[in-house]
């Protein structure tokens, strides 16, 4: 009986200690770090689009001699395609990774050496096999990848969803609805059942220069899926372009947030008792924000938001989950964007490109903000990956994963 | 004896882990438990996500099983090895309890089988395949727990993309998934190892036989 309580107790403490340390920002599915990260991959754009994108290897290996640089970098093999995001499938062997402006696909094996990923397969035509444009984000389910797209193939709406197999085969896509045509955005919630989509704008919008956009054209909708289903089961309306997706962390929960670019506000979402989510705005997060990115810490404690526009990152306190509090903010340098959290919550490495054709500085970096345990925000300052003088020139940083 | 005892504590650890709440997914955790308020579907989307690789292998008696052999019936496919300390009991544990499911809904074994596989079968030879399967009560009708040696398995394994990775402690990284295969030989769902919930799989089953798809 002693030994039966014993083991309970062992087992709850490692349940409560998974949820404090583990990655966040990355589908359920997708299988988690056992040590701290060695390697960061940043997906980076050659800036004048002369030579061709690629994706760069950063060590970030403390131990390591070549700590804080480019030790690698692989060829995408081609110029102007606007890389973005990717992610990584649910055995973390593979990356996929996808362009904005071409219709170019890449999967890059990263197990055998995460120092030398390599492609090994290239979609060219994306568009033709799935009838979408703009795959943005890359979230793994149990042997697959569904993908987001931002637009139909003409590069107007609608968006939608695509399945594939882990080794690039199509399986399936799903178109969004007349009313929410919009598309960004997906997080799966299994134990609820649940998926939750985002609304940003499509090809046809956001190739042009930012001065040129037509900012009625893009979602204020967010989508709740029967996840089994496949199945919008309800529209939630928010403030204009809400695009991260992202589930509470904590064990049973039912909420979560998104970050709305265009109303500079933090959005929170709920499922009600009855089962129906309901979605209100929690925190402002000050005029011209623009908040490019929304992450996690691992303890579900913080939210962090990268202001594109106003140059810092806020830290939120979610104690109270439908009450941000603004905790801390820290200046990273111009534009920050993309950040990724480690699975400690120590660390977060920022980038500061969004898109070509919304950057306002040419000056692109990879850096690192220290989170104390007091959530506090603090640059490194040493760790400074300058992007602007690489071998082939200036390239903008975007999406980062890590290995 | 010991072999039976260590079973015995894995199969009690295995139902304790069971209650245990849920948590973010590792590669080859153990199952996470749903909370009473998980919501299930009945009527699941089972898209076909491709053809079922073949394979032939040994079954703990020595007889070659191939997954031809269960043309027409569904099967629940899963890789796992014996002395994994955690998911793949926590898994065999949870597919004991959908057989018991199935069988008493008259499905089992005469509609739906299963086929466990080994990823280490250098120690899992044909006495502690079946000494593995009699612990969590597998009904030799329509359970199967098949190996073969390594060079043989290999290309198995590579069909499925599965792989495995030796970790310390004589652990095996493996991918951690569950294949649901329609009667006409097609993958029409993967399961986390860590995700899986029992109750789902048995309303896939469902929706499988009354709607077998395209």
């Amino acid at each position: 009986m002693r030994r039966r309580t014993l083991s309970l107790a062992l087992l709850a403490v490692i349940a409560t200690a998974s949820v404090a340390v583990a990655e966040v920002c990355l589908s359920p599915y997708v299988k988690r770090l056992a040590a701290p990260e060695k390697y960061l991959y940043v997906y980076s754009v050659d800036a004048d689009a002369k030579d061709n994108d690629f994706l760069a290897v950063i060590d970030v290996n403390l131990a390591s001699p070549g700590y804080g640089r480019v030790i690698n970098t692989v060829d995408l093999g081609s110029a102007g395609n606007e890389p973005h995001h990717m992610g990584f499938t649910d055995d973390r062997t593979k990356i996929w990774a996808g362009t904005l402006l071409s219709k170019r696909l890449f999967i890059l094996e990263v197990a055998a050496d995460p120092a030398k990923p390599r492609i090994v397969k290239t979609i060219d035509d994306v568009s033709a096999l799935t009838g979408f444009h703009g795959p943005h984000t890359y979230y793994a389910l149990p042997g697959r990848m569904l993908l987001t797209f931002l637009s139909s193939a003409d590069g107007a709406p609608p968006g939608g969803l695509a399945e594939f197999t882990n080794d690039g085969q199509l399986i399936r896509v799903f178109k969004n609805p007349d009313n929410a045509p919009y598309a960004y955005d997906v997080a799966v919630k299994p134990e609820i059942n649940r998926m939750i989509t985002s609304s940003f704008t499509p090809l046809r919008n956001y190739m042009k220069p930012l001065a040129q956009w037509d900012m009625k054209d893009g979602g204020n909708t967010m989508l709740v899926w029967d996840f089994k289903e496949r199945k919008v089961i309800q529209t939630l309306v928010t403030d204009p372009v809400p695009l991260e997706v992202r589930w509470s962390l904590k064990p049973g929960a039912t909420h979560g947030w998104t970050n709305s670019a265009l109303g500079d506000s933090i959005w929170f979402f709920a499922q009600t008792k009855a089962g129906s989510f309901t979605a209100k705005k929690a925190a402002d997060l000050g005029k011209g924000c623009l908040p490019a990115d929304l992450r996690q810490s691992p303890d579900d404690r913080y939210l962090y938001v990268s202001c594109f526009m106003r140059s810092e990152i806020q830290a939120w306190d979610v104690s109270r989950p439908d009450r941000p509090r603004l905790h801390d903010t820290v200046v990273p340098g111009v534009s920050p964007n993309m950040m990724h959290v480690t699975m400690d919550g120590k660390r977060m490495y920022v980038t500061n490109s969004l898109l070509s054709t919304m950057d306002y500085s040419g000056n692109f970096w990879v850096r690192l903000v220290h989170i104390g345990p007091d959530g506090r925000l603090k640059m490194d300052p040493f760790f400074d990956v300058d992007f602007t003088k690489l071998p082939t020139g200036p390239a903008r940083a975007h999406d980062m994963l890590l290995y | 004896m010991r072999g039976g005892r260590q079973l015995a504590s894995l199969v009690l650890v295995a139902a304790l882990l069971l209650a245990v709440a849920p948590r973010p997914a590792r590669a080859h955790d153990a199952p996470q438990r749903a909370g009473a308020a998980r919501l299930l579907s009945t009527h699941p989307s089972l898209g076909v996500i491709g053809r079922a690789p073949r394979f032939t292998l040994g079954d703990p008696e020595g007889r070659p099983v191939s997954l031809t052999d269960f043309a027409g019936r569904i099967v629940l496919l899963a890789f796992i090895y014996t002395s994994c300390p955690s998911a793949c009991p926590l898994v065999t544990q949870r597919m004991a309890v959908l057989q018991r499911r199935l069988t008493a809904a008259g499905l089992f074994p005469s509609r739906v089988n299963f086929v466990s596989v080994t990823v280490d079968p250098d120690r899992d030879t044909t006495e502690t395949l079946a000494r593995y399967a009699k612990g969590f009560g597998a009904d030799p009708r329509g359970w199967k727990f098949l190996r073969d040696a390594s060079d043989a398995l290999r290309p198995m394994l590579a069909a499925w993309d599965e792989w495995t990775k030796p970790l310390p402690a004589g652990e095996i990284d493996h991918p951690a998934r569950l294949y649901l295969i329609d009667g006409a030989g097609r993958v029409r769902e993967i399961y986390s190892l860590s995700l899986f919930d029992e109750r789902q799989a048995f309303l896939d089953i469902r929706a499988l036989l009354v709607q077998p798809g395209p």
